[in-house]
Formats: C-alpha cells, sequence, structure tokens
C-alpha cells in the first residue's frame, strides 16, 4: 500500500472497457444551475466500476475489519511506539523504496526526477543514519519529488484504469494498479529475498516476512485515522472512497 | 498612411490586451491576499490554545467570509438541486455548510499549527481562478497539495472548491449525492445530511 493518500489503498487490467465509464449516469458533467454553467469546469469523476454489488460487499467486509481487528492494532501499536519512532520507521520503509521510484521514473522518460531519488536516497541512507531521517527534505531541489510506481507508469504510457475494484484487507484499486502493485512488489527489495531475486544463507524468508510485518503495522495508525476521518465526513462512504482514490491517482499520473 | 494606421490599431490592440493582463493578474492577486488572511485568520483561531471541541462555532464567522457555501452546496448536489424547493434548498444549504464547517475545522486542527506555502494564483477565467497551496503538518511526512478554486462575486473573492492531492470537495460530494437525490430528492439529501451531522466528530491527533 505504497500508494495512496488513506495509506490502506492498494492497488486487472481492462484496457478495453474504459468506454464503459461515459455511459454511467454520474460520468456527465451536468451544468449545476443555469446561472452556474460558468462553474462546470469542476471536474466530475467519470466512473468505471461494473462490479459494484461485489465491491461495496467487500467495502464493507473491510470496514468490520478495520473495525473489529485494524483498529484496536493501530490504536495499541501509537500508544507504544511514538509518532517520532513511527515517522522513522516511515521513513526508512520509504527509502528503502528508492528503486520503485527510480525505475519507474525511467520508464517515463523523468530522468531528472529519476536522478533527484537518486539523490535523496543516497543523502538519506548517509546523513539520514540508513534513511530514518528524511534530510533531502531540507534541500530544496530534493523537497517534493513526486513519487512514481508502476500503476502511473501504465498510465503514463496510455493505459487506460480499467473497472475499479475493492480488494480484501488491501482495499481500493482499480485494474490497471493491481498490475502496477504487483510489478512495485517484484521492484521493492523487501521482496527481493521472498522472490528468489538476491539468495543469502544468513536471511531467512522470516526476516522479510518480519520487515513487511512492521511496516504494515507502522503505517497502520496514520491509514486508520485517514480512513475514519472519511468516514466521518462522507455521506456516502463507498463513493467518497471511490472518488477520492481515482481522482488522486488521476492526478498522480498526471505529476 | 495605411502602415501608420495599421501599426496604430496594432498599438492600441496590444494595450487593451496588455491592460486586460493586468487587470487579470491584480484580480488574482487579490484573490490571492483574501485567501492568505482568510487561512491565517481560521489557523489563528484553531492554534489559540482553547480546547477543540467548539473549534467549528469559533471558525464558522471567519470560515462565512472566505467561503462561497451557497455556491458549493448548489454544484455538490448536482443537477437535482433544481428539483428542491427554496425552503429544501436553504435547509440543505444551511445542513451542508454546517457539514463544511465541520469538516475544515477537523482537518485544519492537528498538535502543531501547520506550514503553509502559498504559490503564484493561475486565471482560470476572467472572474475565477486557482491559487495552489503546500502544507506541511507535523503528521504528514510530505506536503499535502492543496488547491483553492476561487470566484469573484460582488461581496469579493470567495472560495468555491477545495482540491486536496487532486480530490475535488466539490466533486467527491457530487458524486455521493447523485444517486441519494436521484433516489430520493431533496428528503433524502436532508434526512442523510441531518444523521451525519448528529454523528460525533473523530479528533485529528
Amino acid at each position: 500500500m505504497n500508494h495512496s493518500i488513506f495509506n490502506i489503498l492498494v492497488l486487472l487490467l481492462g484496457f478495453s472497457v474504459c468506454a464503459v465509464a461515459g455511459n454511467h449516469p454520474s460520468a456527465k458533467a451536468v451544468p449545476v444551475h443555469p446561472s452556474d454553467s460558468d462553474l462546470t469546469d469542476v471536474p466530475v469523476q467519470k466512473t468505471n466500476d461494473p462490479w459494484q454489488r461485489l465491491n461495496r460487499t467487500t467495502f464493507r467486509f473491510n470496514d468490520e475489519l478495520t473495525t473489529y481487528a485494524l483498529r484496536p492494532v493501530a490504536h495499541g501499536y501509537a500508544a507504544i511506539v511514538p509518532l517520532r519512532v513511527r515517522t522513522g520507521v516511515t521513513n526508512f520503509f520509504d527509502n528503502l523504496n528508492y528503486p520503485v521510484r527510480f525505475i519507474n521514473s525511467v520508464l517515463q522518460g523523468k530522468i531528472t526526477r529519476s536522478a533527484q531519488e537518486t539523490g535523496k536516497f543516497v543523502i538519506n541512507i548517509t546523513a539520514g543514519v540508513g534513511g530514518l531521517i528524511r534530510v533531502s527534505d531540507h534541500i530544496s531541489r530534493l523537497a517534493d519529488v513526486p513519487a512514481e510506481d508502476f500503476g502511473q507508469t501504465l498510465g503514463f504510457w496510455g493505459i487506460c484504469p480499467g473497472p475499479y475494484i475493492v480488494i480484501p484487507i488491501l482495499g481500493p484499486s482499480d485494474c490497471r494498479d493491481l498490475v502496477g502493485f504487483g510489478g512495485d512488489y517484484a521492484m521493492n527489495p523487501l521482496n527481493w529475498h521472498a522472490l528468489g531475486i538476491i539468495q543469502h544463507a544468513f536471511i531467512p524468508n522470516a526476516v522479510s516476512i518480519a520487515l513487511s510485518g512492521t511496516k504494515f503495522v507502522n503505517g497502520l495508525p496514520k491509514s486508520v485515522e485517514s480512513y475514519d476521518q472519511l468516514k466521518a465526513e462522507a455521506v456516502d462512504p463507498y463513493i467518497a472512497m471511490r472518488d477520492a482514490y481515482l481522482s488522486y491517482r488521476a492526478a498522480q499520473v498526471k505529476k | 498612411m495605411l502602415l501608420q494606421r495599421f501599426i496604430l490599431r496594432s498599438a492600441l490592440v496590444l494595450l487593451f490586451l496588455r491592460a486586460g493582463q493586468l487587470s487579470g493578474a491584480a484580480s488574482s492577486d487579490d484573490a490571492a491576499t483574501t485567501l492568505r488572511s482568510s487561512v491565517e485568520e481560521v489557523l489563528s483561531i484553531a492554534y489559540s490554545g482553547h480546547a477543540n471541541e467548539a473549534l467549528a462555532a469559533r471558525v464558522r464567522p471567519a470560515l462565512e467570509k472566505c467561503f462561497a457555501f451557497d455556491i458549493v452546496t448548489r454544484q455538490a448536489m448536482g443537477p437535482g438541486w433544481r428539483q428542491f424547493s427554496a425552503t429544501e434548498q436553504k435547509r440543505v444549504t444551511d445542513l451542508f455548510s454546517e457539514l463544511m464547517i465541520r469538516t475544515y475545522s477537523a482537518r485544519v486542527v492537528g498538535t502543531q499549527r501547520p506550514k503553509i506555502v502559498f504559490g503564484s494564483p493561475v486565471a482560470t477565467a476572467s472572474d475565477r481562478c486557482e491559487i495552489p497551496t503546500r502544507v506541511t503538518t507535523s503528521s504528514s511526512n510530505e506536503p499535502i497539495a492543496v488547491v483553492y478554486r476561487m470566484i469573484k462575486l460582488p461581496a469579493g473573492w470567495r472560495i468555491y472548491d477545495v482540491l486536496i492531492e487532486g480530490v475535488s470537495f466539490v466533486a467527491n460530494y457530487r458524486a455521493q449525492f447523485d444517486e441519494l437525490i436521484q433516489k430520493g430528492g431533496a428528503v433524502a439529501a436532508i434526512r442523510t445530511l441531518e444523521a451525519k451531522l448528529a454523528q460525533p466528530v473523530p479528533s485529528n491527533s
């Protein structure tokens, strides 16, 4: 769940079904009021959600899972581990994700961005004590580099998002991002041992699993807080989440 | 003679165009000034040391000065708005404004005052502009991109939409209300908003 603003969001391809979006009632930007016709530039998310009934069921399952399992873990973890430590752990795993951002910047031909990512990685791993501190944030050219991933690369190459899909445990996604998630999984060094890309007698698979588990639990407090906030504000949390996810990913692809 | 006339006409056209650009730029600058002072006022209230429980009530006057709540509500309700009676429109505007104020104040408050960097306004029409900002909070690892969409009304510049990391507040609510209003009309919208406002606000840590 590297991509999203809600952190719990994760990312099948349905290249040919993009046209379906245009048939959905909410896909059309309709003037709100005769006198407001000049204000219709507010983008309306075109929604490709042919599996809505199944998605809503999965959404409810994930909601119950959050309520009865993830939220207690998140609160317990946040009570034990101070924010500063959690931020350090987040920074460490974020820095470790450098190959994903670097390779995807290159795949999109964004050479300057790939160089900035390399600069960030080197500075944070050295001056930032193994990546625990984001020293790069204090260097203007490295402070605000949009993070690239394989879902965005596919979007950059002109591949449509395909139908919206809610995945059990992982959360909202679309078909393109689901494939992107697979690509990012393979590019992340955290998974290289499990995938057999690197072999070392002293590193059992358990270490890889433990690191992934730490990363997941460390991100939970923020994810749960963001989810609770969305639920509190939304009149239909399913649609609010779907619109937010799709708009957010569309904006990321454009960056 | 013809050449002189052509040069004179071209110069006049250029002059008008330039004047238009300058007036547009000055106008957008007014929007930026309005936004900056409004955000500053809201933050001053939010971080004045008072308890956060009554924050929504305390920031309401400041938000009423800078948000075009009626326009935001109309757009968020979508095409169904036209079928509402005047009384229903008033009721929905009041309830939705309340929800917006509650949402905004819940998001703006945290443990530390956020650092906001204002970008240059971008004119999208003669009476509208977008102002990009970068918000850094104590709980966010990276700055959050927040874009304010503003419209020039007789009373001055007002916010009519806010985009957080590309997610439009108005478009998000319009997507949510679209199906609801198609099925149940204004009654469903009012009932849903009342139920939502009756729920407690989660604390922002």
